[in-house]
């Protein structure tokens, strides 16, 4: 990442190192200068069998470099949802094609996902299992031997402070307390990529800290964060550069210093809704309106 | 490639997640225990009760003026029943003395005698035609018994008074006889002499089979639903996805984890059924015999086993289904059909008249059913029949988890708000591909079985076509099925067509390969049919079936054997099988696995069980040379020039100093025939051997 990318960002907290796998992931075709994340011309069409399909992302391009946070902002609706899963080789594109650190996620998905921490507000837990057994569970199915997966939940119970409920069931948890059992379970096989999509949504404050302070802990030491959010505010204090995603669009991109300069703003918020504005006189209608986010369909 | 680890981690994790869960529990467990053996008792005595309610009580209609004639008709009967047993044979020892009913005579008149049987103000009527006068030697009778057969106590009240009157009628035609000096004998040049056997276990085997397909079903409609459904709602889904696993290897976890609780949820229903029957008295009444151990508890064990392909048939059914379903209502509203899908087939089998052949034999469920109930019975089933039956519920299983995991891993089902599912499946919304996945191909072969079977069942059974009418109408049927639904479906799905049949142009040496295979391999075919024979002896009947197809062969014209047995076969089937199955199948196998599967599928498509090894030797033959030349051409001419030579064999056998038509006696090839034959067969496995050079398609 260069210095210039680094500008953006703002005062850390102190870093406190994670536990590290010896050989966490089959490394990936990595090397200097190489894009951890690029997305080229993405496009998501939401079909439906009368025929009025949904461009939910429309030709989307942006590129991630190594230990680099990169925020993808827009309001609900705007893609971010989507592009986040082509990425994660959950959905396929329509069209383009993503590459995360020189691997197509379409030719091999299965090796991307072992690479990536995926963590969503929303993602859900096993009721009926501890987070020290669904922790294994997922340690193992990365291909983290027995023995290694069990030293690996551990370090990471102890590294989150998880010993109270680790052998609780995980449907009486609280949500901090599955907050950092998702957290954990994203880390479980140490991938080199995080993507964060609207991880703090609906959280309260202190959950919301836990998950500010684990993302800002994983970028310091050398991960690549994607986070999405619609918490402008979040991004302006932890990311590097930032994408502003409006229709399925990237209509801004930069950090958030020259976004701010760009558009003479004070705010990222009051930034994003100049760009906005702006995008909406410049840009050629979209075939169809994208749908609300998480609403597609 | 599928992972044995990776699967195993799937479900031992989804074991635990769902014995953790009080409601799969009780639907596992709960349900058998007390439910069951509670319907089970109520059923049992409700029939019992029913069944001695029918006899206990007749109401016959007499008119007012001829009570005095059924009085002394019966008062006769009864005296004799007193005096001596009705027949000179005893009481067969399996069967129940005859309750004697309660008889209520009820005064109707005459005329009004079928509007009261109508009304059903008696159960029968007994009308006095014409009364005996004068000689007693002479004079007769003339009773008309009115009553509905729809009715069971007009049956029975029939019934008894039909025996009550011809008891009474022989008795005074022996007196009549007796009084005129003629043996009695002399009127009965044959005396017919009726005894019922119940078949041990008859009645249970009626219910039983029926029963146990309701339990295992009930067992695995929860985990069904929660493994799937319920595992979206819940917002979990996305996690497993976004891991490293393969969506067929977490279905495949999953699928056996539904058929673990089937099958566990069987094996405690039916112990639990044995143990009430067993302890709580029920055996006579289930069996339908009087001595106690007629309940077979020594083929529990079989059964259970025989239920275990249709815990997996059932299991891949419910999750094939629950994967469309976002939610747990929704699967709820899904199952409800399919349960009754499975029991309309069910329900034919367990009537009294269905019989474990024909298209019965692969009908899914039905054959299961029948199956249960001939084993129950102590039946002998023939080796081929129960291959049938367990071989086209596992493709039928095959099939529906390939399927799942087709719908599983479709975005539509992952993310709830990624548009319907239907649109995942409307053809202008499939994307091109260059070979149709494992799962469509499956799908295709498990759909072809029974429709190839049924052709063939209609084709045999097909009243005055002779044996070559008969192969004339299967080499009719042979592109539809094998070359025209698939290449439909290929279409539908977007699959390039000469990728996935591999229309290529071969290399000269696999021609010439597959001109010495094709010319030569019934060699080795031949000696492994000598040694399979006599180790495992032949099938009966085939030996007689074979010498009547040479004998036809050898009389019908050389061009129509080659067309009708060579070449239409030959193409048709390797379309298919090294076509359109080998190709989907290379996309998630190893080399030698997706041709060993192709070949033990395209074997058991000839039905003939005795010949499967031959037939799998020739399928993974001509799936290698497929794979090496990257063409369907070379595996074409091979099948179709072996089928000719076995075809037209016997017109030169006698020269070659074999006796071909003697297959059940089956003799080693002559060395002048047998060393020849293995060289060209080993020259052409060593042509082949190195593959064809450019890149396989896709």
């Amino acid at each position: 990442m260069s210095d210039g990318a680094r500008a953006g960002g703002r005062a850390r907290p102190v870093r406190t190192e994670p536990p590290r796998l010896d050989s966490p992931c089959p490394p990936l075709h990595t090397s200097a200068g190489m894009d951890m994340i690029l997305a080229e011309n993405l496009v998501k069409v939401f079909p439906s069998p009368d025929g009025s399909d949904k461009r939910a992302v429309d030709g989307l391009s942006f590129r991630v470099g190594p230990g680099e946070m990169y925020g993808l902002l827009g309001p609900n609706g705007a893609g971010k949802t989507t592009t986040l899963r082509m990425l994660s080789g959950l959905m396929a594109p329509s069209e383009g094609r993503a590459v995360l650190a020189g691997c197509d996620v379409a030719a091999d998905a299965r090796r991307v996902k072992r690479n990536i921490g995926f963590l969503t507000a929303h993602t859900g837990l096993y009721q009926r299992l501890s987070p020290r057994e669904l922790l294994t569970f997922f340690a193992e199915l990365h291909g983290l031997t027995a023995g290694d997966a069990r030293q690996r939940v551990r370090h990471l119970v102890e590294w989150l402070q998880m010993d109270d409920f680790a052998e609780l069931r995980c449907g009486g948890l609280s949500t901090g307390q599955r907050q950092r059992t998702n957290i954990a379970r994203a880390l479980v096989a140490d991938p080199p990529i995080l993507i964060l999509d609207e991880p703090t949504l609906g959280l309260d404050v202190l959950s919301n800290r836990v998950i500010l302070d684990f993302i800002v802990r994983e970028r310091d030491v050398g991960k690549t964060v994607l986070l999405s959010t619609h918490y402008l505010h979040e991004a302006e204090v932890m990311c590097d550069r930032v994408g502003l995603l409006h229709k399925g669009r990237l209509v801004a991109e930069g950090t958030v210093q020259e976004l701010l300069e760009q558009t003479g703003e004070p705010h990222l918020n009051e930034a994003f809704l100049r760009i906005v504005g702006e995008s909406e006189s410049v840009l050629p209608p979209a075939p169809a309106p994208a749908a609300p986010e998480g609403k597609p369909g | 490639m599928i992972s044995y680890r990776r699967v195993s981690l799937i479900y031992l994790k989804e074991l635990v997640d769902i014995l953790r869960d009080r409601r799969a529990l009780a639907a596992m467990v709960i349900v058998p225990i007390v439910l069951y053996p509670l319907l089970m008792v109520g059923s049992v005595q409700a029939i019992s009760v029913a069944s001695s309610e029918l006899r206990r009580q007749i109401v016959i209609g007499v008119d007012p003026t001829h009570h005095a004639s059924f009085h002394e008709l019966y008062h006769e009967h009864e005296t004799h029943a007193a005096l001596q047993p009705p027949s000179s044979l005893p009481d067969p020892p399996d069967e129940a003395p005859e309750e004697r009913p309660e008889v209520l005579l009820r005064e109707v008149r005459t005329d009004e005698m079928a509007q009261a049987v109508r009304d059903r103000l008696v159960h029968l009527g007994m009308v006095f035609r014409s009364l005996p006068s004068g000689d007693p030697l002479t004079s007769q009778y003339e009773i008309e018994l009115i009553y509905d057969p729809e009715l069971p106590r007009g049956r029975s009240a029939f019934d008894w008074l039909s025996d009550v009157l011809r008891d009474v009628a022989r008795h005074r035609v022996e007196f009549r006889m007796s009084v005129l000096n003629v043996p009695i004998e002399s009127l009965e040049p044959i005396l017919l002499v009726e005894r019922r056997i119940t078949t041990p276990g008859s009645v249970l085997s009626l219910i039983l089979p029926l029963i146990l397909v309701l339990m295992t079903i009930t067992g695995a409609i929860y985990p069904a639903i929660d493994l799937t459904a319920g595992e979206r709602e819940r917002g979990t889904l996305e996690t497993l996805m976004v891991s490293p696993v393969p969506v067929m290897e977490l279905i495949v976890g999953k699928f056996l984890v539904v058929t673990t609780v089937a099958v566990v949820g069987a094996a405690l229903n039916l112990a639990c059924v044995s143990a009430t029957v067993y302890f709580g008295g029920f055996e006579q009444a289930l069996s339908g015999r009087e001595q106690s151990g007629g309940f077979p508890f020594g083929v529990l064990p079989v059964i259970l086993l025989s239920l275990v392909p249709f815990a997996i048939l059932f299991s891949a059914v419910l999750i094939a289904v629950c994967s469309f379903a976002r939610t747990f209502k929704e699967a709820q509203n899904y199952i409800t059909p399919v349960i009754l899908a499975a029991l309309i087939p069910g329900g034919i089998a367990a009537l009294p008249t269905s019989e474990l052949q024909g298209v019965l034999a692969v009908t899914p469920v039905a054959n299961m059913v029948l199956l249960t109930r001939e084993l129950l019975l102590g039946s002998p089933v023939p080796a081929g029949m129960i291959a049938r039956v367990l071989i086209s519920t596992t493709l039928y299983a095959a099939a529906a988890v390939a399927v799942a995991a087709r719908i599983y891993g479709t975005e539509s089902v992952v993310f709830s708000d990624s548009g319907s599912i239907r649109a995942s499946f409307a053809r202008r919304l499939i994307r091109p591909t260059e070979r149709p996945s494992a799962a469509l191909v499956t799908l295709v072969a498990a759909l072809l079985f029974p429709l190839w079977y049924f052709v063939q069942v209609r084709l045999q059974s097909a009243g005055g076509a002779g044996v070559l009418d008969t192969l004339r109408l299967s080499a009719a049927a042979l592109p539809i099925c094998f070359v025209l639904l698939p290449l439909g479906v290929l279409w539908y799905w977007k699959a390039n067509p000469a990728a996935t049949l591999q229309i290529s142009a071969p290399r000269p040496r696999h021609v010439l390969a597959a001109v010495l295979l094709g010319l030569a391999l019934w060699v080795p075919v031949a000696e492994w049919t000598v040694l399979q024979g006599r180790l495992v002896g032949m099938a009966p009947g085939l030996a007689e079936q074979n010498r009547e197809l040479m004998a036809v062969l050898n009389a019908a014209p050389i061009w129509q054997v080659v067309l009708y047995l060579g070449i239409v076969p030959g193409l048709c089937e390797e379309l298919f099988f090294r076509g359109a199955l080998l190709s989907g199948l290379r996309g998630s196998m190893r080399k030698w696995t997706a041709i060993v599967v192709t070949a033990l599928v395209f074997a058991v498509f000839h039905f003939v069980f005795f010949h499967v090894p031959t037939k799998a030797v020739l399928g993974i033959v001509l799936g290698w040379l497929c794979w090496q030349s990257r063409s369907i051409w070379p595996a074409v001419l091979a099948h179709v020039l072996h089928n000719s030579v076995v075809a037209l064999l016997p017109r030169v056998g006698d020269r070659l100093g074999m006796d071909l038509a003697e297959l059940s006696t089956p003799a080693h090839l002559p060395i002048h025939i047998l060393a020849p034959g293995l060289v060209i067969v080993a020259a052409g496995v060593l042509l082949a051997r190195r593959p064809a050079s450019r890149q396989a398609p896709g």
